[in-house]
């Protein structure tokens, strides 16, 4: 049975329409990333999906029963750290433990408290009295975060929780993010735009753009401008005159967005002996690094603002030159190219 | 200048001897601003809370009209008061005009707008997040209202002070809708008014005194509430 089911979603502000989802399937145990640009819905989806707020329009399942909010089964089951830190005006001990009193769950408290806060790297001695106004930034956001983890969600809603937190801070709250999922098995959805943390974490990738969701997977999204090129194909000029050429959008392409997956794109080193051609780009290999999940090596190749996402096969990665800064190939079937 | 030092040691001379007549006007007022006090908190932090966090159609005008009723004047309320109270009124035949209970209904007029106005204020300026932040670690619907309206004590204290002082500051209702019957219905503003009419400045001041006195013991007790 999914973790997740949407059926016919559409949530609108003020007549805004913000999110409209046909319907969705999120199944449980995973860790899934969701991406997009600022005022794609991501938030709002989180929301829906933490039972924050009621859709417009539209059924959310969750573990198969039809859910709204305040409805029993969402507090013994979901947490979602909001994009926003905001504490109580109460020392941090009071606001780690503020929901498992919501819950009733006093006896477990002490407990609780300091496993949460040491999961987020806050030394309880140091911490637990402090109020609220005595935090830095990343010091508050891990609070929140600490009084989310001391409910030991069975699903985890993470709003962007490394943004505009210092690097620290960052770090505690993405491992503490893993060990929810490995120690206690829980869905987490995060909302992010570091995607490199996003593929080294998430066993599923999805973007949101303008509202909709864009398929999932781990990939690379070209946003245009899309030119015409020859036999009814069209291009995106990127870096040092190349081009992305892709099949020209089918007319439901509404969004004129390009998909191309990790696993469709092939990598090798500048030294194999390549020329430019259609479906081959050059461009500087900016990170590699291991899925953790999925267990798989990811490379970044940078091509000017475009990054692309790529998958390395063991045996093309044995063969070795692949030195973050060096220039390496990318290449790929314009056919399977995704339009959204 | 002079009566303003008399007034000080007259004010203490009254409080420390007894004075029966000054202890009757000091009952009188607590007696009648804590009715309207109790009435107006009751009705008004409901009010003001749901004015202030729910959206329904008319919202706006409810507001516009509370927030005129912020400044009706006292004499205006009691004027209103005594003519539904008095013998050829409406509720005549119950007989208030000129009991503690009668100022008591009209103070209430004056202090619930105050309440409903500022608690509204308060909780509608209550963070956003506040909201999403108690949903979204549990609280169910009656946890989700009183959590806003811990969070929003300070304001809704603040606005019950502002309305106290209003009650206790007024002359007007006591006035017309208490007639300022000595022993009976005479409280500390209708006194100052009346020895200020009689010339003495000092006993005036003296019991202007013992009413900041009533303030500054109900104002630390309320601050107790928000220091928590
Ligand atoms: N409370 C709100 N009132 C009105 N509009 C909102 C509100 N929250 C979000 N929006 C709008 O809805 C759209 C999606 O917002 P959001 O879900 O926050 O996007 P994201 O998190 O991806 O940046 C944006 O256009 C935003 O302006
Ligand atoms: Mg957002």
């Amino acid at each position: 049975m999914p973790l997740y089911e949407l059926k016919n979603i559409a949530h609108q502000y003020n007549g805004h329409l913000a999110l409209s989802i046909d319907h969705w399937v999120l199944e449980s145990g995973r860790i899934t990333g969701l991406s997009g640009p600022n005022g794609s819905g991501k938030s709002t989806l989180l929301k829906l999906l933490g039972f924050v707020e009621r859709p417009t329009s539209g059924q959310i399942f969750l573990n198969g029963r039809k859910t709204v909010p305040f409805d029993a089964v969402v507090r013994e089951t979901v947490a979602l750290l909001p994009q926003a830190t905001f504490l109580l005006k109460r020392s941090v001990y009071h606001n780690v433990e503020y929901g498992l009193r919501l819950r009733g769950l006093s006896r477990l408290t002490d407990n609780r408290v300091r496993e949460a806060m040491s999961l987020v790297g806050l030394d309880f001695d140091h911490f637990a009295h402090r109020p609220w106004y005595a935090l830095s930034g990343g010091e508050a956001h891990r609070v929140a975060l600490a009084a989310r983890l001391a409910l030991r969600p069975k699903v985890l809603l993470l709003d962007e929780p490394t943004t505009s937190v210092d690097a620290a801070s960052a770090q505690h709250i993405k491992s503490a993010t893993l060990y929810a999922h490995q120690q206690w098995g829980s869905s987490v959805v995060i909302v992010s735009h570091e995607h490199q943390w996003l593929h080294e974490i998430s066993h599923e990738i999805l973007y949101l753009f303008q509202g909709k969701l864009l398929g999932s997977g781990h990939r690379t999204l070209l946003f245009g401008p899309w030119l015409p090129a020859d036999d009814r194909k069209v291009y995106m000029l990127l870096i040092g005159e190349q081009r992305f050429e892709a099949p020209h959008p089918p007319p439901e392409a509404i969004h004129q967005v390009a998909a191309i997956a990790a696993i469709d794109l092939s990598i090798l080193p500048h030294d194999n002996v390549m020329v430019p051609a259609p479906g081959r780009l050059q461009g500087t290999l900016t990170s590699m690094s291991l899925e953790r999940i999925t267990g798989r090596i990811h490379a970044t190749v940078g091509m000017g603002s475009v990054v692309f996402h790529v998958v390395v096969p063991p045996e093309i990665f044995n063969r070795g030159g692949f030195t973050p800064g060096s220039a390496v190939w990318i290449s790929y079937q314009p056919d399977d190219v995704v339009w959204y | 200048m002079d009566f303003l030092f008399q007034g000080f040691l007259q004010a203490f001379k009254l409080l420390l001897t007894g004075d029966p007549e000054t202890y009757s006007a000091v009952a009188a007022t607590v007696t009648v601003s804590s009715y309207a006090m109790a009435v107006s908190l009751l009705m008004g932090i409901p009010l003001g809370f749901a004015l202030g966090h729910f959206r329904f159609p008319g919202r706006r005008a409810v507001r516009l009209v509370v927030d005129t009723m912020l400044s009706l004047p006292t004499v205006f309320v009691g004027l209103m008061v005594y003519a539904l109270i008095s013998r050829q009124g409406p509720l005549g035949q119950m007989g208030l005009l000129f009991t503690l209970p009668g100022i008591a209904i009209g103070q209430t007029l004056l202090a619930l707008p105050v309440v409903i106005a500022l608690g509204a204020t308060t909780v509608e300026s209550m963070d956003a997040n506040l909201r999403t932040m108690l949903i979204s670690l549990g609280a169910g619907r009656r946890q989700l209202l009183l959590g806003i309206l811990w969070e929003a004590r300070h304001g809704l204290v603040e606005a019950g002070l502002t309305a106290y002082g209003r009650v206790m500051t007024e002359v007007g209702i006591a006035m017309m809708v208490g007639g300022n019957i000595k022993w009976h219905t005479r409280t500390i503003t209708t006194a100052i008014a009346l020895e200020t009419s009689k010339g003495m400045f000092a006993m005036g001041i003296a019991l202007g005194m013992v009413l900041l006195l009533i303030a500054f013991f109900t104002t630390s007790a309320a601050s107790l509430i928000k220091r928590k």
